[in-house]
């Protein structure tokens, strides 16, 4: 009997053991990377996307990290090498999951990083490519608020390039907000990022 | 407790179960530095560390027996070691450089290219497209690239000291065979092409691909777009006709349609061509382009279609005749093409595709008639096979029909018939090496058969980089290219031979931010050139291969985007030295086409106060010889230099309507491009000329260009 138990009890704790490697894994990582370690949380998302290689969100943090880095970033080669690899991540992350709104606001920082780069030689011709990815974006997910919100913090942004008024975009901010106050999704380590930025640009709507 | 022992081995078995390994060594690169940031870990686990500063690395793990490390690290191959985890202590791991597409060695020689991401693109097909003065041609703004010279009345591309007809054009890698829009003497023609449907253009002025051939000098390669962003609608509305344009999408399936009609008579009623010419029906044309392409998970179709109605009626000054002679002409062409690329597994692609060109002159002469038919196509495959980012192979065939044919028909109702009909095969291997990210060589070989002279030739082609420094480069390229006479030749005589040239060239270029700095030193040997024994080639002339000449030169070019914040601007010099013995010509001189010096310089300033693009164009050209038949040096004299300036400016009203006013020559220079001689002289024993000048010095346009697209934010400026 006790032989059982122990045997039991064994078999469960590997059991959990194992489910919660993923847990942990992740867990780590974000520790890391709350820490400053970008390159140690890139590479340990890099890690468990490369043992789990069905589950999107590993893939989608590798890009995440990568491309938050990169901007400011004035080095050319480092850019380029960050955000290369970030789209790398993003496109199997697409494969695995493809109609993933999360998945293509990733994509769509991707280049808005290049056109914060070098807005003479990426901006007309990723642009449209924005254009046209938080469009889809929006109709796969309209109240997911990182769309609502990324999409009217791009437009704003051009709006300001042509000299035009941003105040239409505030008011999706606000909504943005409002959703952000609401959404949830069930998926552990689900993207949740975003909240404060539009606080902050929503304050700025204010003034 | 007789279970103890069981217990016991469960404990045992249980801590050996959670026995940590230790992993550790170091990394370092070719040279023995270490590298900073490798991600090292066992396969399928979590299990894994980064290296430190030193390229050290440790972590622990649990697992055991055979596996797998893995050390990642961009810009490196990735590096596997198998084995026993317990044997994976103190590692010595030297990783080996990938080769990178971004940052190492790239063969550049002879080549400009204007790509999206192109590392080596110096130009962006935007820019090609506002320069000013070239007034929406882009075969116009690639005049201002070292290795061309601005024929003035001619139009098209003159390379390197090579005639117009010694370059190529390319739609996705099939050849067009009327490039351009048919027109009058001394009237200088367009590309028949809208930029609006390409993104990628290539510009080669010497020593390209195996791929390419039937080009004496140069390859001009246009890319369509692989797949559309979005929806829109561009409407154009201009001083000289109007054009619409529209871009549906069904999911991976899209069709982009584009109209255009020019009409010069309103312009010509306002401001009349003075200079040599009475215009009885200015230039009128209709053109019609679409684009489908459908995408698959792993192939892309494009078919790509063009149909062009122009129509010109025109009376010009010649000095042997009294009166101005009258040149009537209507040209009808039609072009298609398909491409199919199909990416297999292991990454071998196959690219297919096939051209289809018809084209119909009706030319009037004085009384004389003249019509002309040609029909020619080109099917073409290829295969390409990537072993490694360091060596890949490309094999491919190709076939070219041409047939044509033209009646001549004078008043007195005589006739006559020429024509002929072509039939060309031709296959190519080539292969890019890459020996490390700073030396790379291109190696290639063409075959061509022609049935029209059962001639066979094989043209060998290589190039080499190598890369001196982080921003510096050298490049060396040797090709030999042959290319059958043009039609004005084969339609009189099929007995002759290809003619042929070998290039030589050697290429610097640097790449810092923002700036580039390109030189190259090239010199072309002609052979078999095609020679005839009177003025103009004709029924009777007798033709022979007789004919070399030799083309030497320097090549300069300069831009900077980054110093002066908004401004971009682009410097080109050529130095051409040039002599040859061909046509008609008496002894070997520098052909009318070939300036010694030229030079360019376009500027582009991006006025963000006033949301306008302001451009102006300088363009230079050093005198071009002509000849006077009352001296008795052949080809010895030499015009006035060239020299244009035009200015450009597009205001963006907003994000989507631009309106847009460009002055080409805005100075009004009177520029000459040639002298026309008497064929006889007159009374005092002296040949007669006058001068050959553009219709009018300068030309306006003003044009107002409206996109409508869900997005609200495209506009057409790069269509300007």
């Amino acid at each position: 009997m006790k032989k059982l138990i122990i045997l039991t009890l064994l078999f469960t704790s590997f059991a959990t053991n194992a489910q919660d490697k993923y847990t942990k894994g992740m867990e780590k990582a974000f520790q890391l990377w709350s820490a400053q370690k970008n390159l140690d949380a890139s590479n340990l998302f890099e890690r468990i996307a490369m043992a789990e290689q069905d589950n999107w969100l590993p893939y989608y943090y590798v890009a995440l990290v990568n491309t938050t880095v990169s901007f400011g970033e004035k080095d050319v080669e480092k850019l380029t090498q960050q955000l290369e690899k970030a789209k790398e991540f993003i496109d199997i992350a697409k494969s695995i999951s493809p109609e993933n709104a999360e998945i293509l606001v990733m994509e769509a920082m991707i280049n808005t990083a290049w056109i914060a780069f070098d807005g003479a030689t990426y901006g007309m011709t990723l642009s449209g490519k924005n254009a046209q990815l938080y469009q889809k974006a929006l109709a796969l997910a309209p109240d997911n608020p990182r769309v609502v919100f990324s999409k009217a913090e791009w437009d704003m942004g051009s709006a300001r390039f042509f000299g035009q008024d941003t105040t239409p975009y505030c008011k999706d901010v606000d909504r943005a907000l409002q959703l952000f106050a609401n959404f949830s999704n069930d998926t552990p380590f689900y993207p949740s990022w975003g909240k404060d930025r539009a606080e902050r640009v929503s304050k700025q709507c204010a003034e | 407790m007789k279970n103890q022992p069981i217990y016991l081995i469960f404990l045992l078995s249980f801590n050996c179960l959670l026995a940590q390994t230790i992993v550790s060594g170091t990394v370092t690169d070719g040279s023995k530095s270490a590298i900073f940031g490798a991600n090292v870990y066992l396969e399928g686990t979590y299990d894994g560390a980064s290296t430190d500063e030193s390229g050290n690395f440790s972590f622990e793990t649990s697992e055991t027996g055979t596996q797998t490390l893995v050390i990642s690290m961009l810009s490196f191959e990735p590096h596997y070691e198998v084995g026993d985890v317990s044997y994976f202590t103190n590692l010595q791991i030297q990783l080996v450089e990938a080769i990178n597409s971004l940052t190492g060695v790239t063969l550049t020689a002879g080549t400009f290219e204007a790509g999206d991401n192109s590392k080596v693109s110096v130009l962006k097909p935007l820019d090609i497209v506002t320069t000013a003065g070239a007034a929406g041609d882009f075969v116009a703004a690639l005049q201002t690239l070292p290795g061309t010279t601005t024929v003035n009345e001619d139009g098209r591309l003159f390379v390197r000291g090579g005639d117009a007809g010694e370059t190529q054009v390319f739609i996705d890698g099939l050849r067009v065979f009327q490039p351009f829009n048919a027109t009058a003497n001394n009237i200088p023609t367009r590309g028949r092409f809208s930029p609006f449907l390409f993104k990628g253009i290539t510009f080669s002025t010497g020593g390209y691909s195996a791929e390419y051939g039937q080009a004496l000098s140069s390859v001009l390669l246009l890319n369509t777009t692989d797949v559309p962003d979005q929806e829109k609608t561009d409407i154009s509305a201009m001083s000289v006709g109007a054009g619409i344009g529209h871009t549906e999408i069904w999911g991976d399936q899209s069709l982009s349609l584009n109209t255009q009609y020019i009409n010069l008579a309103p312009y010509e009623n306002l401001i009349p061509s003075t200079q040599g010419v009475r215009w009885n029906s200015p230039y009128e044309s209709i053109v019609g382009e679409a684009v489908f392409r459908s995408k698959g998970d792993k192939g892309l179709l494009k078919f790509y279609t063009g149909f062009n109605l122009a129509h010109l009626d025109i009376a010009q000054e010649d000095v042997n005749f009294e009166d101005f002679v009258r040149f009537q002409l209507t040209n009808k062409n039609l072009y298609f093409n398909a491409s199919y690329r199909y990416f297999f597994d292991k990454e071998w692609t196959l690219t297919t595709g096939a051209s289809l060109s018809w084209d119909a002159n009706d030319v009037g002469i004085i009384e004389d008639a003249i019509d002309t038919e040609e029909t020619a196509s080109h099917l073409k495959a290829k295969i390409k096979k990537t072993f490694s980012g360091r060596l890949n192979l490309t094999v491919g065939t190709e076939y070219f029909v041409t047939d044509y044919s033209e009646t001549f028909t004078s008043t007195d109702g005589f006739t006559f018939d020429a024509g002929y009909n072509d039939r060309l095969w031709a296959t190519f291997i080539e292969s890019d090496i890459f020996f490390s990210n700073d030396f790379a060589m291109k190696l290639g070989v063409r075959s061509e058969y022609s049935t029209v002279f059962e001639d066979f030739t094989l043209s060998p082609r290589v190039s080499l980089a190598y890369k001196t420094g982080k921003k510096g480069q050298f490049s060396l390229a040797y090709g030999d290219f042959y290319q059958n006479p043009l039609t004005a030749i084969l339609r009189y005589d099929r007995s002759l031979q290809s003619e042929k040239t070998s290039h030589y060239i050697l290429n610097y270029q640097f790449l810092g931010e923002g700036k580039t700095f390109r030189a190259e030193a090239y010199y072309k040997d002609y052979d078999d050139l095609i020679k005839f024994d009177t003025e103009m080639p004709q029924f009777n002339s007798t033709f022979s291969n007789s004919g070399s000449g030799y083309a030497g030169g320097v090549d300069v070019f300069w831009r900077d985007n980054k110093s002066i914040q908004n401004l971009d601007y682009w410097v080109s010099y050529s130095y051409l030295n040039t002599e040859r013995d061909f046509r008609n010509f008496r002894e070997a001189a520098t052909p009318n086409f070939a300036p010694e010096h030229s030079f360019s310089i376009v500027t582009k300033y991006w006025w963000n106060k006033l949301r306008s693009q302001v451009g102006l164009s300088y363009l230079y050209g050093s005198g071009r010889p002509y000849d006077n038949p009352n001296s008795t040096e052949f080809l010895a004299e030499k015009t006035k230099p060239f020299n244009n300036l035009s200015v450009n400016w597009a205001y963006l009203i907003d994000q989507q309507k631009i309106l847009y006013f460009s002055v080409n020559n805005v100075l009004g220079i009177n520029n000459i491009n040639n002298y026309q001689y008497a064929n006889t002289p007159n009374s005092d024993g002296v040949f007669e000329r006058q001068a050959l000048r553009p219709a009018a010095d300068s030309f306006f346009f003003v044009g107002f260009f409206w996109t409508i697209s869900a997005d609200k934010k495209s506009n057409q400026l790069d269509n300007l």
